[in-house]
């Protein structure tokens, strides 16, 4: 089934997915991790090349000012090809926190080059909701000051940059910490989705500059952060979901048992074709979601979260078959598509969770 | 057991939108709006409400598709020069989506729907002139014959013969699930005319007078009470061999083009938006099992989008029909998520209805019936429904058959 896409785009989806076919071998990958490194500076560099990082960035910054369809087409990418440079996590935190941040005339021509990684650190250990913070950023006399800890930054031992949500005076703020800066203490743990993750705690003095965004302006960068997050993580998902499926399909048809391939099975095809129309529902929505947010629909914060309860509920869905359907082999580390799955689960809950989408979902419905 | 319908000879001429409709979606969907709120009486709208599976009360979809036909709307998919509206997909659906909102009644469309694509595209210009201005009119009512006693999944194996002898065909036995037949005076038939070759190649499409001797009509009750269905009975019936639709033994060629129509014609979302209405007014109403029940009130949200999901990918279908693309297996996936959202939406009421949806009071259903109901208002048909919406994952190739198709022609299976 053909979905609308501009002439731009397809070249954009073009290009990247050869590039990623080429360049992305995933027994490179698996040696990569298991070398303890979970993003390639020489790939991150090759993103910036074509202009990957420059994508969420407006163009007077050196950018070219796309939209969330771009981002999301680069995102489906992420999830076929298993990328785990954080490259949803950047283009997210670049558009939706630097892009309106103090000093983004500065920092924003940097992410686009690849210099800055920035990263954003919302989660706490002992926090129930993820939206009010308990770490703080305090003015005293001697300045601005930092002081709280920040779990499960996935991905965060590749940012250069932290991009903390604290609580300031005035509500929330956004405050933009260097990765190496004294005063930050890190503890990084390998993920089973390939990543380098981080808890951090801080305990510095800030510059004033550091200070991205505080009280309306940071909470409204919350939530548009929180909205692009979620879409980007629905289409990595779908992307990964796609190809888990089409990694079962090509291996039923070749793997034989009882004499016959695994494909002729009446009892797998009618899952398989569960798990394509599942996937093809999937793809509408979030495109839908995509356009709305490109088009400022007045129903967009909903569709988000309509697309990101779907992609998730699919997501897990799917690749949970496609292991079953596989068989044993699924189970092994050296084979492919239960990478997919662990990938699926692991953006299940980053950002925000399919039961928090779904709360979201029910509240911004017209009563 | 009844007799067939009388056929009726007097024809009403083809008629075009004389009137063209501002091309401006806003607009249209305004003066469809205007259009309804006149055309619809109480009793069209009470037969529109009061509609538990895909058809209302015949009488009522009858007048309804000649007010229709009148105004120029009897057909708004057929190309122009059939009696079309030359609306463009948009607007059809806007069309339909109004009639929906309004309640108007659903006439039988299997003519309308099914046959009349076939007919432009296989008929001869004598078949043509013949049958598309009563189907359109709603004169001539048409009912289908495929399946039978012993063929329903695996339709080409169906045994119903048809032999040559002379100018005639002579048809012999028997068709089951024939919808409406006790109210059509017509029947396209599927026929075996070859038992010498492979099933699928053996088969012709035939057009068949309801009136000619040797045929019968047994109607037989659904589960909930009411008679749709029917078997009909083929007894040395002759049948003209100039009723052929398309090539002796090309009948196959001929269904599954027409099946692809049956499938793809459909707006799912549509019904669905409207059942998600009734699903959040059952939250809110206090007599409801529903209300205030938080376990509930998830279930219709995950519903809900489902059923987002399924209306952007009608969008995108739509879409791909606009540049020139057959729905082919895409109207499987379709029918599937459709029918079984439908059944969810279907389900969630029925357990917000509770106890008080059990009254079975059949007379409700008449259009003129204006007495107390034994249920509440709002569950007057929800059993019904419920009951009914079983079979639509049943009809129209099963939802198996439907998955069947996507293994094959989308994964390669």
């Amino acid at each position: 089934m053909t979905a609308h896409m501009t002439e731009d785009q397809t070249m954009l989806k073009d290009a990247a997915e050869r590039y990623l076919r080429d360049s992305y071998d995933f027994n490179q990958r698996r040696e990569r991790i298991a070398g303890g490194v979970y993003s390639d500076p020489s790939q991150w560099q090759a993103f910036a090349e074509m202009g990957w990082l420059a994508l969420p960035v407006a163009e007077e910054f050196g950018g070219l000012g796309l939209g969330t369809r771009e981002m999301a087409i680069l995102a489906e990418l992420c999830g076929q090809f298993l990328v785990t440079e954080p490259l949803i996590d950047a283009m997210a935190a670049a558009q939706a926190i630097l892009g309106i941040a103090q000093g983004r005339d500065q920092l924003l021509p940097l992410v686009a080059e690849g210099q800055l990684i920035p990263i954003a650190a919302i989660d706490e250990a002992d926090t129930a909701s993820r939206l009010t913070p308990a770490t703080t950023l305090t003015q005293t006399a001697a300045g601005w000051h930092l002081s709280g800890a920040k779990h499960w930054i996935s991905a965060g031992a590749s940012a250069t940059h932290l991009v903390v949500l604290a609580q300031g005076s005035e509500g929330l703020a956004w405050v933009l910490v260097p990765a190496a800066a004294d005063g930050v203490e890190c503890e990084a743990f390998p993920t089973h989705d390939g990543r380098g993750g981080i808890n951090c705690r801080f305990d510095f003095a800030l510059e004033a500059e550091q200070i991205l965004l505080q009280g309306e302006p940071a909470s409204k960068a919350l939530e548009a952060y929180r909205t692009l997050a979620m879409t980007l993580s629905s289409a990595e998902t779908l992307g990964a979901t796609q190809a888990a499926l089409d990694t079962t399909v090509d291996y039923t048809k070749q793997r034989e048992q009882f004499g016959q391939p695994l494909a002729s099975f009446q009892a797998l095809q009618h899952r398989m074709s569960n798990m394509l129309i599942q996937t093809e529902l999937t793809r509408s929505l979030i495109y839908a979601a995509c356009n709305a947010s490109d088009n400022g629909h007045d129903d967009a914060a909903r569709f988000v979260r309509a697309a990101k309860v779907k992609a998730a509920t699919v997501g897990r869905k799917v690749s949970q078959e496609a292991i079953q359907l596989h068989g044993g082999i699924a189970t092994t580390d050296e084979y492919i598509v239960g990478h997919f799955f662990k990938r699926i689960t692991a953006l299940e809950s980053w950002v925000c969770s399919k039961g928090e989408a779904l709360k979201e979902f029910m509240a911004l419905s017209p009563s | 057991m009844f007799s067939s319908a009388e056929h009726r000879t007097e024809r009403t001429p083809i008629v075009n939108a004389s009137n063209p409709l501002p091309t401006d979606y806003d607009t249209f969907r305004t003066s469809i709006r205007a259009f309804l709120r006149e055309a619809l009486t109480p009793e069209l709208i009470r037969a529109g409400e009061r509609t538990t599976s895909v058809f209302s009360d015949f009488e009522a979809g009858r007048q309804w598709q000649s007010i229709l036909h009148a105004r120029g709307w009897g057909a708004p998919e057929w190309p122009m020069e059939y009696g079309g509206t030359g609306w463009d997909i948009q607007q059809r659906y806007i069309f339909l989506e109004e009639c929906k909102l309004a309640s108007a009644p659903n006439p039988v469309m299997m003519g309308i729907q099914m046959l009349g694509p076939m007919l432009m595209h296989f008929g001869t210009e004598a078949q043509k002139t013949q049958f598309l201005p009563g189907i359109i009119s709603g004169d001539d009512v048409w009912c289908q014959g495929y399946s039978e006693p012993g063929s329903g999944s695996d339709l080409a194996s169906l045994k119903t013969t048809a032999d040559r002898d002379g100018e005639d065909y002579v048809v012999n036995g028997t068709k089951i699930w024939t919808s409406m037949a006790h109210h059509s005076n017509w029947i396209f038939c599927l026929v075996r005319t070859d038992k010498n070759v492979k099933p699928q190649a053996g088969i012709s499409f035939l057009l068949i007078d309801m009136a000619t001797p040797g045929i019968t009509v047994a109607p037989f009750p659904s589960l909930d009470g009411e008679v749709e269905q029917c078997q009909v009975f083929f007894e040395n019936v002759r049948v003209p061999a100039a009723n052929l639709l398309g090539d002796e033994n090309q009948g196959w060629t001929v269904a599954k083009y027409l099946l692809e129509f049956e499938r793809g014609g459909q707006h799912f979302t549509i019904e669905l938006k409207k059942q998600l209405g009734k699903l959040q007014r059952a939250m809110k109403n206090p007599n409801s099992r529903a209300i205030d029940d938080p376990t509930y009130a998830c279930r219709v949200a995950e519903t809900e989008i489902d059923v987002m999901a399924l209306e952007q990918t009608e969008l995108r279908i739509k879409g791909s029909l606009s540049a020139g693309d057959n729905p082919g297996a895409l109207s499987s996936l379709v029918k599937v998520s459709g029918t079984e959202l439908g059944q969810r939406c279907a389900e969630l009421l029925i357990e917000a209805a509770g106890q008080s949806a059990m009254p079975w009071q059949s007379e409700v259903l008449a259009p003129d019936y204006t007495g107390d109901t034994a249920a509440p208002a709002e569950c007057v048909t929800t059993m019904a429904e419920y009951i009914n919406s079983r079979a639509t994952t049943i009809y129209g190739g099963t939802a198996e058959i439907q998955r069947g198709i996507i293994a094959k022609h989308v994964l390669g299976l």
